[in-house]
């Protein structure tokens, strides 16, 4: 049974049809923990000037301090808040007639349910027949780009700014005078299903964009993948991949400037993967090549611990 | 975000096994039929006469009393009145515990008002009953087992809903409540088949969310 109340799955459907459908989960306010009667602080101890600009620039766990050999209870505790934005993000499901909604070609892999995706890979990267079939009847073929929007392990992401992201790509493709293929949509969807997809439609380079694996506090990242030739049977030395392509890393804009990039690199050298010879980009690339100092990152404070102002004097 | 559930807040839930027949008679119970009562207050009403009707389906139990509050919730006598109190009797105190627990999973995971608009201000019960039960198909004079759509909004909303579920689907209007209800809002129970029921209870949802969005034409 999908939903408890006939009544609740009309209104959600109402909600959707009416374009009032808000994918991302409600914002949660953030917990406010009281201070315990006694706090024990460690002796502060100067911190290096070093450290704390490099902490600055990424929302990694590091200079988060410690008390002994542990972590501060704050700490631990934006960890775990963190760990269930991820498993939120993991557990949503792409509903059935998004793609439909939103002019996208539906697709499936052979996958059954949300519980057989997380535990099968194998058949997440390949197409079920009615998929096949559609896909043979529908899509354009023998296009030079072909990019798929798909789940992957974030269908939070992929609703989020999966749209944004495949809007500029397919522009930026458009203005290269590359022929895009037919906007595809694919749902219980592994980062391989792009070989069969690419292979059917006889694309150049097929790109796959999907929500990636949610980390701390990132539960809308999306990852593209990239390969020249597509065919079942490539390796993911076969692939370049963009990760991080969300508001606070890469953004939309900015990474389908990237890929537009790497596929014009693949249709030049007819490779990709690690035989693609990435050095004539380094400098259209910029940030991609690794050297570019980040904007300083905020990590969001989902736990507070005791007094607005950081605890008593 | 507009028609997200507004849930209902169950305030009490007691049970007396061996009531006082002249309790009993009060309350519209049979002191020869029926010992035991089960009662519960909550904050939305027509969730509540939803979920009575329901109980009704899974225990042996009457619904004796079922009374709104004058002007709703926002004008309760106490914490624990909200605007609603409903009343369960049965012979045997099982029944009750039985058709109480019905009420509170009904009212956890089925019936509830919804927002039409941002902040809620505006409340819709477009609820659709799939079979009905003892209770409701006294009130409502349809056959046990038959579908009814069940449709609550404030006065304005609900006048100009009514209107459009009417004139979506192959409904026939077997009560209409107009302005003001007890609570000050106005309501209407529709029969038709489940599809039929179910696209009158959109079209109503749907023209509730149009006046919130458009509440003056001139």
């Amino acid at each position: 049974m999908s939903s408890p109340s006939r009544t609740r799955a009309l209104m959600a459907e109402l909600r959707r049809s009416l374009g009032e459908d808000d994918p991302m989960p409600p914002r949660i306010e953030p917990l406010r923990i009281p201070d315990p009667p006694i706090r024990v602080f460690p002796k502060p101890r100067p911190r290096s000037r070093y450290a704390d600009e490099a902490a600055a620039h990424t929302t990694a766990l590091v200079g988060i301090g410690r008390v002994g050999t542990r972590y501060a209870t704050p700490v631990v505790l934006q960890f775990q808040a963190e760990l269930a934005v991820a498993h939120a993000a993991v557990a949503a499901e792409l509903p059935d007639g998004w793609a439909d909604e939103h002019g996208l070609l539906p697709l499936r892999s052979r996958v059954g349910d949300h519980r057989e995706f997380l535990l099968r890979p194998d058949l997440g990267r390949r197409l079920d027949a009615d998929s096949l079939e559609r896909l043979r009847s529908t899509a354009t073929k023998g296009v030079d780009v072909q990019p798929i929007l798909a789940d992957g392990l974030s269908a939070v992401a992929c609703m989020g700014s999966g749209l944004a992201l495949l809007e500029h790509l397919t522009a930026e493709c458009t203005q290269r005078g590359w022929t895009v293929g037919t906007p595809l949509c694919a749902k219980f969807a592994r980062v391989w299903l792009e070989d069969e997809i690419g292979q059917e439609v006889g694309c150049k380079v097929a790109v796959i964009l999907l929500g990636e694996r949610p980390g701390l506090g990132t539960g809308d990242g999306l990852s593209a993948y990239m390969v020249h030739q597509p065919a079942i049977g490539k390796t993911d030395s076969d692939r370049n991949m963009i990760s991080n392509i969300h508001a606070r890393g890469i953004t939309p804009p900015d990474a389908a400037r990237r890929l537009a990039l790497l596929a014009g690199s693949m249709l030049e050298q007819g490779t990709s993967g690690v035989s693609l010879d990435l050095s004539p980009l380094v400098a259209e690339l910029g940030d991609a090549g690794g050297v570019g100092l980040r904007e300083p990152q905020v990590r969001e404070p989902l736990v507070f611990v005791g007094d607005d102002d950081g605890g008593p004097e | 975000m507009i028609l997200e559930p507004l849930l209902p807040t169950i305030l009490s839930v007691r049970r007396i096994p061996d009531a006082d027949p002249a309790l009993l008679r009060a309350y519209g119970a049979d002191p020869d039929r029926h010992r035991s009562l089960g009662l519960i207050t909550a904050d939305q009403d027509d969730p509540v006469y939803v979920a009575l009707d329901e109980a009704t389906k899974h225990s042996g139990v009457d619904v004796v009393f079922a009374r709104s509050f004058w002007a709703g919730a926002g004008s309760a006598s106490g914490k624990l009145s909200g605007e609603v109190l409903g009343v369960l009797a049965a012979t045997d105190p099982a029944e009750i515990d039985e058709g109480l627990r019905a009420m509170i999973r009904c009212l956890e995971h089925d019936a509830c008002f919804y927002g039409a608009n941002d902040d809620g201000s505006i409340a819709v019960f477009p609820h659709v009953i799939p079979s009905l039960g003892r209770y409701l198909s006294r009130e409502s004079g349809l056959e046990v087992g038959s579908p009814m759509a069940y449709l609550v909004a404030p006065p304005m909303e609900a006048t100009v809903a009514l209107d459009a579920a009417l004139k979506a689907a192959n409904v026939t209007a077997c009560k209409i409540f107009p302005p003001p209800t007890e609570t000050n809002f106005a309501a209407a129970w529709l029969s038709g088949t489940l599809p039929d029921c179910e696209a009158a209870a959109l079209a109503y949802a749907e023209a509730v969310v149009d006046v919130a969005r458009n509440a003056r034409q001139l």
